[in-house]
């Protein structure tokens, strides 16, 4: 029998059996929904329309928040329905402001997205996690700096933008902001009293939908790099949009220094994968075998199912989901690489199963 | 084994499964909100009764105090093991993606290990409910319940020993988790894990309950300790009787029956729902009542939708009996009281021989005639004149 020597041996452990962490996020929760031991939770304190499918929402964090470097994301958990999803968002506000701020646009179909749009008021609480992310500006400014943006990649370069307006950027800035119509430009009035104070930045407007007079239409190109970057050649670029637009930025600008940063919804990151039959998944834990068809993430294909396992960003960063697979082999959906059959960690959200699994689940 | 519902052909019976996960589909669709708002008002529930029933008992210095502490941490241990502990390893609020309600992430004030439960409990009886040899919860292995199982002296002490099950349950849902494991695992693979794997599990919750409960809060409470140990026993002993009471009358009343292995051999969903029928059986009471059960009062329907949010249960029990009354199933209900007598009748028979207990328990009723002749549309009464007087007025 054993018994008292695994306390003696492991006194953490029973420390942690008793829940400490969880009865005082309880009572402080009690106290003010903003407070924790663990979460970093916000409270809105404002919310303001950008645009007409746009928002952004003013963030007071607790204690927590260890703060960020302009340009980096962070994870949103948000409740809907009862069910806590989480996506990543680029911080908008610049890190010495009081306030945190982010920038969400509705995508099509987009849960979180629309949710924030439609539902956050003032005084609701988010969760945050930690920033990340290195779409930050070098420890040492280029002379010349090339912003490009598409839409709401816009978030990420304001922040950076200020940045530079608070380091007293000497070298010269441009930025090409791809956007639908005059309407949809998100920040106008930001960028028009950074212009205004400043003689490093220019700021071009490029509508891809609507043209306007006065302003540049249609999508990146090189007669548009040539027509608003005289100084192409020395720039260093930073690009921030949808994945056509990158993929032709980074076409286009083979040969310079380029950071990019790309954001995909869920399950846009999957290839399109047809498969013939069904595999097997065994959970082990619940002891439950349900058959999938392996085209998309098993973490979809189990929720399909009515199976939730745990989940954060369902894009292989936030390690939520990971689980211990036992025995069959799958796809990493991030790299495309086909793993071995043997024990090994898995994030669920990014993997496709190969073969028949056996999930720690 | 005898039955005192109509036997349904292979057509009715798959018609039945049908309705009844028709059912099931209409009322999953509406889970949100509201079932995230119920358990996390039971998590408040918990949290508070135990920190104010552990800090009357740790306070009392008189009786009045202590009693009301006393029952304030049983009805916290109560509610952590049933309506939240029990539900929440069911899966059934997975889908809100917090890990205090997570079945992965979540561990109980009991003495019995959360992932060894989960197998025996969710996995084994669950899928082999009421199957003799198979589900273990049947009678905890040393209660003898029907005339399938053969009667030896030893069944003569089943009162007595169940009457000491009921007072240590925790243990006994504790012990026989991990015996459970060990025999349910192929003989090939139990050589990676003995049962000494298995046992050391059960002995660290043990060990972590214990240490909690008798020797860390008292401790706490300084000179005041004896009155902690106490407290703390009395309000396991409670927890323990009432959990007993209530699962007892989950499958062990007079007309919940039992099955072979045989009878299962390539049952269908359909089945699989018939055989949860009726080997199940329902307490009524009031809302504080079913919460209390942690929704164990609805046992059919709890076995029937195990996943399902067990507030659920409430809406769906109506609309179930109504679908039992309509294929002449028997729908096992009663008061407490009824149920929980008719469950110590069963004890106290089958402790006996098969010639005295067939005699106590009695021959039983004729299949239930179907209320509704299934080929016909039950809609075929209308009402004319009725209908004239509404247009009139």
């Amino acid at each position: 029998m054993k018994s008292f020597p695994f306390i003696y041996n492991e006194p953490r452990e029973f420390l942690s059996s008793l829940q400490p962490k969880e009865w005082a996020n309880f009572f402080l929760g009690e106290l003010n929904p903003r407070f924790s031991v663990t979460a970093t939770k916000a409270k809105v304190i404002e919310v303001k329309e950008e645009t007409s499918d746009s928002k952004t929402i003013v963030l007071k964090p607790n204690w927590l928040w260890k703060g960020f470097a302009s340009g980096q994301h962070v994870p949103v958990t948000v409740e809907i329905a009862g069910r806590r999803v989480t996506r990543f968002y680029s911080l908008s506000s610049h890190p010495n402001d009081k306030y945190l701020q982010i920038t969400v646009k509705r995508q099509k179909g987009g849960l979180v997205s629309n949710f924030i749009n439609q539902n956050i008021k003032k005084g609701d609480i988010l969760e945050l996690g930690e920033a990340s992310g290195d779409f930050v500006l070098t420890k040492e400014l280029p002379k010349d700096l090339l912003f490009l943006a598409g839409g709401s990649g816009i978030t990420p370069i304001h922040s950076i933008l200020r940045s530079l307006q608070t380091l007293n950027y000497t070298g010269k800035a441009t930025l090409l902001y791809f956007v639908r119509s005059y309407d949809d430009i998100i920040f106008k009035s930001s960028f028009d009293s950074m212009q205004k104070n400043s003689n490093w930045l220019t700021v071009h407007y490029v509508f891809s939908d609507i043209p306007k007079e006065g302003y540049a239409s249609g999508f990146l190109s090189k007669e548009i790099l040539e027509t608003y970057v005289p100084n192409l050649k020395s720039s260093s670029v930073y690009v921030c949009g949808p994945s056509p637009m990158q993929t032709k930025a980074l076409s286009l600008l083979e040969g310079l220094p380029v950071k990019s940063e790309l954001f995909l919804l869920p399950g846009q990151n999957v290839g399109k994968v047809k498969k013939e039959g069904t595999v097997d998944v065994f959970l082990t834990l619940s002891h439950k075998t349900i058959q999938v068809k392996g085209e998309r993430s098993i973490l979809e294909e189990l929720e399909e199912q009515g199976i939730y396992p745990q989940s954060g960003c369902r894009m292989g960063i936030c390690h939520t989901c990971v689980c211990k697979k036992q025995t069959g082999s799958i796809t990493d959906l991030s790299n495309g690489e086909t793993s071995q059959l043997g024990e090994e960690n898995i994030q669920i959200c990014v993997s496709r199963a190969e073969s028949n699994l056996e999930l720690e689940l | 084994m005898r039955t005192i519902s109509k036997k349904l052909n292979k057509e009715e019976i798959e018609a039945f499964g049908k309705e009844v996960d028709t059912l099931r589909e209409e009322v999953m669709a509406k889970v949100g909100k509201e079932d995230a708002d119920h358990i996390r008002f039971i998590y408040k529930t918990y949290r508070y009764t135990e920190v104010l029933g552990r800090g009357l008992i740790h306070f009392s210095f008189e009786p009045i105090s202590f009693v009301a502490g006393t029952l304030l941490l049983s009805i916290s241990k109560i509610i952590n093991n049933m309506e939240l502990g029990h539900n929440v390893l069911h899966g059934q609020y997975d889908w809100m993606n917090d890990p205090r309600f997570n079945s992965r992430t979540f561990e109980w004030d009991i003495v019995c290990n959360a992932h060894q439960w989960k197998f025996y409990h969710n996995y084994m009886h669950h899928t082999y409910t009421n199957v003799l040899n198979k589900d273990h919860d049947y009678g905890y292995n040393f209660t003898r319940l029907t005339e399938a199982q053969k009667w030896k002296p030893v069944h003569l002490t089943q009162p007595f020993t169940n009457m000491f099950l009921a007072m240590n349950f925790q243990w006994g849902i504790g012990a026989h988790g991990y015996r459970v494991e060990y025999l349910e695992t192929p003989k090939k693979l139990r050589k990676k894990k003995t049962l000494n794997d298995y046992k050391a599990l059960f002995f660290k919750k043990i060990e972590l309950q214990l240490l909690k409960d008798y020797i860390l809060f008292p401790a706490l409470a300084g000179l005041n300790f004896p009155k902690v140990i106490l407290g703390n026993l009395l309000a396991n002993l409670i927890r323990n009787l009432w959990t007993y009471a209530v699962i007892f009358c989950g499958h062990f009343t007079e007309n919940a029956e039992s099955f072979t292995t045989d009878e299962i051999v390539g049952e269908t969903k359909a089945q699989w729902y018939l055989r949860q029928l009726k080997g199940s059986s329902n307490l009524e009471g009031n809302n504080l009542f079913y919460t209390m059960t942690g929704h164990l009062s609805h046992q059919i329907e709890h076995h029937m939708f195990p996943d399902m949010p067990a507030k659920r249960y409430r809406e769906v029990a109506p609309r179930l009996k109504e679908i039992c009354a309509k294929y002449g199933q028997h729908y096992n209900t009663g008061s407490f009281v009824k149920q929980f007598a008719s469950v110590w009748k069963r004890i106290i028979a089958y402790s006996f021989p098969d010639h005295i207990a067939s005699k106590v328990m009695g021959k039983r009723k004729k299949f239930l005639e179907p209320t509704i002749v299934l080929s016909q549309p039950s809609f075929q009464v209308s009402l004319p004149s009725e209908e004239k007087s509404v247009t009139l007025t």
